[in-house]
């Protein structure tokens, strides 16, 4: 306990020295005094006193000497000391200090907000207990162009009764329900999943259980709540536990309460994406016809110990063979392989792109950074050339300027780092409200201690880095040379001025990169707003409305609400037009079925035919304003009994008929072997993108609802019934917003508790579409704005510090008779030159690193030239504006000053 | 040619704590003089002492918590910092002179075992 204290107050005492010092200096004084005072009183003269005291009381420095050495640990003092010098140096140079400490800032804050995204979104493990071991398994449909690897409900049942490389391996699906028992009824989300999947994830409940694989297996109504579903909506109550809630108005019984941190499945693009938990428990139909043919399902396990995702994937295909050998006829040309590949990965895969662009441009910005202080320090450091001479002069060693240099480099980095950070935790909050939700785990990037630590080790990396160069070139003066030169003559060494030179070239040319990268995804931005959707973007408003199971069981009840509510919204003032259908575009692409065209024969091992299949009721066309082309749209007279009908866009009619007249040709579902009735062309519509502007568009026919079942043919499972969900549309007179009170009255006055879900305009749906892009840009441009400033910054300072170096040789000039627009010309060309090769690199690099940028660009090549050129002429006209000021000063310089100066 | 028995001796490690803190427990607080003219009279001028080579053991004393030094006023209206033991201080003392008493005891015990 003593030795603490004491540790602690030899460590403060470096800091208190001063006060220390003199309190010892007047006890010191105080003491001879007495003494001085004794001798006196023994009859001795002043003087004779005073030389005893002096005696008596032994060496006075050697006694402060012994008191600073007890009192606080020496060997730290010098460096103490180094600190305090370097201090009163940058307090001494404000600009300086404060451009570096900024610019590191900048760059170390910048770099550590992406980290942590960085860290958040790919270092960081799953929320799972030993994730390296879980997999997601699937089939990957030949011909499908499907991205997730997905399953059959067979599928399910064979791949986890026949695979041997699972511990644990189970399907889940992704579904809505109702929810009700407790407060207005909502539409959630939901995962029914097979018991093994608990046990895979291995995640302990936060209360009570899991269900396991016997209660899926028989069909228990139990479920397990998610945290948030339970702090919302149960207000954290424990007796939840064991009362029943109603999920699509059945009794499910609350068994468990999974942790904050349980999340699954992790989806691309939601939080929380499931609010709770019930068995997979799958029905006799799903393995019937229709169902056995829908990959709607995904699987995830755990390896067993010392198998390779590969073994399981091999293993998994046998059981795939097994499958196909077993398809019924109708299925009999399709084939799938197995999939298995680490959660981890799927997971991360779709942000792997934008993570890696962010990662270099972070590099570049810091690199920028880098190359400033570089540049100041060594400015720095030839000013004071002669400071430093003088120095080495009077004796001080190398080893101690080395040390000061380094401490001063250091001091700043660590203070740039520090301010960086704080610059950093204000980006990631703002970089989490603009990132898209595709990352996957957002909700936990925080800017955390792994992150400070990586700023940190960064900050002095840089300034140990930065510190060096400029250190060893002062010590290299030569202190003669230095001496005798006198003043600011002449040129302080070419090599200095070649090193920085370098370093300003370097910026500019990966400045220059993300300048026209900036500038690359800004075209592609303005081309993706340009591209025509194919529908009606203002004046519409939209939402999903599900019919629950249990109280609309007869296909009869469903058409019956429907038409109400289509009747009672058309009566609405300011409704124009009302329409279902089962896919909102500008929402995403759910995938496509595969078709057949009458008179196109497939070739053998040739793709799927696949297109997107959207089911229709009221007047979905003119609410959406998609424009027919050639035929009729549907009306009330396609009913099941009659004609079979498709409307098909543009895309599909160019794909099979080219150059044909559609109408009246006859397509169906599935393939060649599937035997389903043929559909009628009526009619054609104009392409409509599903998802983003910027993806593809895709081929498409529309059926009327009624007729779904029928053509269906073999697929249609026994008592299906359709049109229990779909997606309103209204085309609206007055701004869409207002109807959206009305709108929902009209829904409760036909079923008060039909819940309506995701109300938008289609203007929201649109910037929900663009915001990946709209991000991507915002976030490089941003980059590249920074890295322009820092750029800038260097050249001015560069520029402005070699015109100071170079006032004596101006001045002479000028005294020769050299005009002032003469020295501007002299100074500008300089730095246009720098300019100018620095451009030519950072174009060289721009198409060297294109390759990279390919993938987030639309409608724009990466040599773009317009982009290029205006990218340089920019780069070059904002070197010339930061050397102006220094040039102009130059040419100002009174030639009878300056050269009086020395 | 002085007897050995005048020669002054040196200070062994830690008894100069030892006496500053049974000083002040026995004479009240004093300042650095008061000390070092109690110790030279009480030594009978046998520990060779500059009075400055006090200080470190007072600097430490002082941050080990067991002394605490104020200034104030001689008799004579002189200014002077006096130490004074505090209540850590006393017990360490206490410690202090018990470990004393046993480490002077066995040598005392090895020396008259040799013989």
């Amino acid at each position: 306990m003593k030795d603490l204290r004491r540790i602690f107050l030899r460590f403060l005492s470096l800091f208190t020295n001063s006060s220390t010092e003199a309190e010892l200096d007047r006890e010191i004084a105080a003491h001879l005094q007495l003494l001085e005072d004794d001798f006196l009183g023994q009859g001795m003269t002043p003087k004779e006193a005073r030389r005893a005291a002096r005696r008596a009381y032994g060496g006075v420095e050697q006694a402060k000497q012994l008191h600073r050495d007890e009192r606080a640990f020496q060997g730290l003092a010098t460096i103490v000391m180094d600190i305090r010098y370097t201090l009163r140096h940058l307090r001494k140079s404000p600009g300086f200090t404060l451009t570096a400490i900024l610019m590191l800032a900048f760059g170390i804050g910048a770099t550590t907000a992406v980290f942590s995204i960085v860290e958040g979104v790919l270092l960081r493990p799953l929320p799972f207990a030993d994730p390296d071991r879980l997999v997601i398994l699937g089939d990957d449909l030949v011909g499908s162009h499907w991205t997730q690897p997905t399953v059959t409900p067979p599928d399910v049942r064979n791949y986890m009764r026949d695979t041997h490389s699972f511990l644990h391996l189970g399907g889940y699906q992704r579904i809505g329900r109702e929810l009700a028992g407790v407060g207005d009824p909502v539409h959630i989300y939901a995962t029914r999943m097979s018991g093994e999947i608990f046990s895979a994830l291995a995640t302990d409940p936060l209360m009570g259980r899991w269900f396991t694989q016997q209660e899926d297996d028989q069909h228990q109504t139990v479920v397990v709540l998610s945290y948030t579903m339970w702090r919302n909506r149960f207000h954290g109550d424990e007796k939840i536990l064991g009362t029943k809630i109603l999920l699509d108005r059945q009794p499910y019984l609350v068994i468990g309460i999974m942790p904050r941190d349980f999340e699954f499945p992790l989806v691309p693009g939601h939080l929380n994406s499931s609010e709770l938990w019930i068995p997979l428990s799958l029905r006799p139909e799903e393995f019937t016809a229709g169902y056995a043919a829908s990959w709607n399902f995904r699987m995830a396990g755990r390896l067993k110990p010392s198998v390779t995702p590969a073994q399981a994937q091999r293993d998994a295909q046998l059981v795939a063979e097994e499958t196909m050998r077993n398809y019924p006829g109708f299925m009999r040309s399709l084939r799938i392989q197995s999939q298995v590949k680490l959660l981890h990965e799927d997971t991360v895969t779709q942000a792997r792109p934008l993570v890696h662009t962010l990662l270099i441009a972070v590099v570049t910005v810091l690199l920028i950074a880098c190359a400033n202080l570089a540049g100041l320090l060594l400015v720095r450091s030839i000013r004071r050339r002669r400071e430093i001479a003088v120095r080495l002069a009077l004796g001080a060693s190398t080893g101690m300027l080395l040390r000061q240099a380094l401490v001063e480099s250091l001091a700043l980095s660590i203070a740039g780092g520090l301010v960086g950070l704080v610059f950093a935790t204000a980006c990631i909050r703002i970089g989490i409200s603009l990132l898209p939700e595709t990352l996957p785990r957002i909700r936990e990037i925080t800017l955390d201690w792994p992150v400070v630590g990586f700023a940190l080790a960064l900050a002095i990396l840089i300034g140990l880095v930065c510190g060096l160069a400029p250190a060893f070139a002062a010590i290299r003066t030569s202190v003669n040379d230095t001496l005798k030169e006198g003043g600011r003559t002449g040129t302080a060494g070419s090599g200095h001025g070649r090193l920085r030179s370098a370093l300003v070239i370097a910026e500019i040319a990966v400045a220059l990169v993300l300048l026209t990268a900036s500038g690359l995804l800004l075209r592609s931005f303005e081309k993706m707003r340009q591209i025509d959707p194919g529908f009606r973007v203002d004046h519409t408003l939209t939402a999903y409305y599900v019919l629950p199971k249990e109280r609309y069981a007869t296909q009869f009840g469903i058409d019956n609400v429907t038409n109400d509510l289509l009747r009672s919204l058309r009566q609405l003032p300011g409704v124009k037009a009302a329409g279902i259908t089962s896919s909102r575009p500008g929402s995403g692409n759910n995938g496509g079925i595969a078709i057949t065209v009458e008179g196109v024969v497939p070739r053998k091992d040739a793709e799927l035919n696949m297109a997107t299949v959207s089911l229709l009721q009221g007047d979905p066309f003119q609410a959406l304003g998609i424009r027919l082309l050639r035929g009729r749209v549907f009306t009330e007279s396609d009913k099941a009994d009659s004609q079979l009908v498709a409307i098909v866009n543009r895309k599909l009619t160019e794909h099979y008929w080219p150059g044909e007249n559609p109408l009246g040709k006859r397509l169906r579902r599935g393939m060649p072997e599937t035997p389903t009735p043929w559909l009628t062309v009526v009619g054609v519509v104009d392409d409509v993108k599903l998802g983003s502007a910027d993806g593809e568009t895709a081929e498409q026919f529309y059926q009327p609802v009624t007729q779904q079942v029928i053509s269906e043919g073999a697929f249609a499972p026994a008592g299906e019934l359709t049109g229990t969900y779909g997606c309103i549309v209204l085309h609206t007179e007055t701004p869409p917003e207002q109807l959206e009170n009305p709108f929902v009255a009209a829904a409760r006055k036909i079923d008060p508790q039909l819940p309506l879900v995701d109300m938008q305009t289609m203007e929201s749906v649109i910037s929900e579409s663009e915001a990946p892009r709209l991000f991507n840009t915002v976030l490089i441009s941003s980059f590249a704005i920074i890295a322009l400033l820092l750029a800038v910054l260097g050249i001015y300072s560069v520029i402005a510090f070699s015109v100071a170096l170079r006032e004596q040789e101006l001045a002479i000039r000028m005294a020769l008779g050299c005009q002032r627009t003469g020295v501007l010309h002299l100074v500008l060309t300089s730095a246009v030159k720098l300019g100018a090769v620095g451009c030519l690199l950072g174009l060289l690099t721009s198409t060297a690193v294109s390759h990279l940028l390919r993938t987030f660009l639309f409608g724009v090549s990466p040599f773009d030239p317009l982009v290029l050129t205006l990218s340089a002429v920019a780069m070059l006209s904002f070197a010339l504006a930061a050397s102006a000021l220094p040039a102009m000063r130059a040419a100002k310089i009174n030639p009878i000053i300056a050269l009086r100066g020395d | 040619m002085p007897s050995k028995e005048n020669e002054p001796i040196q200070l062994l490690q830690g008894t100069l704590d030892l006496i500053v803190l049974r000083t002040l427990v026995s004479m009240g607080s004093q300042h650095a003089y008061q000390i070092a003219s109690r110790l030279e009279h009480v030594s009978g001028n046998l520990l060779s002492l500059n009075q400055g080579t006090l200080y470190p053991a007072l600097v430490r004393l002082e941050q080990y918590g067991w002394i605490k030094g104020t200034w104030g006023k001689t008799e004579n209206n002189r200014e002077a910092k006096y130490y004074a033991i505090t209540r850590t201080g006393q017990k360490a003392l206490g410690e202090e002179t018990q470990r004393w008493r046993r480490m002077s005891g066995l040598v005392e015990k090895l020396l008259v075992e040799e013989l």
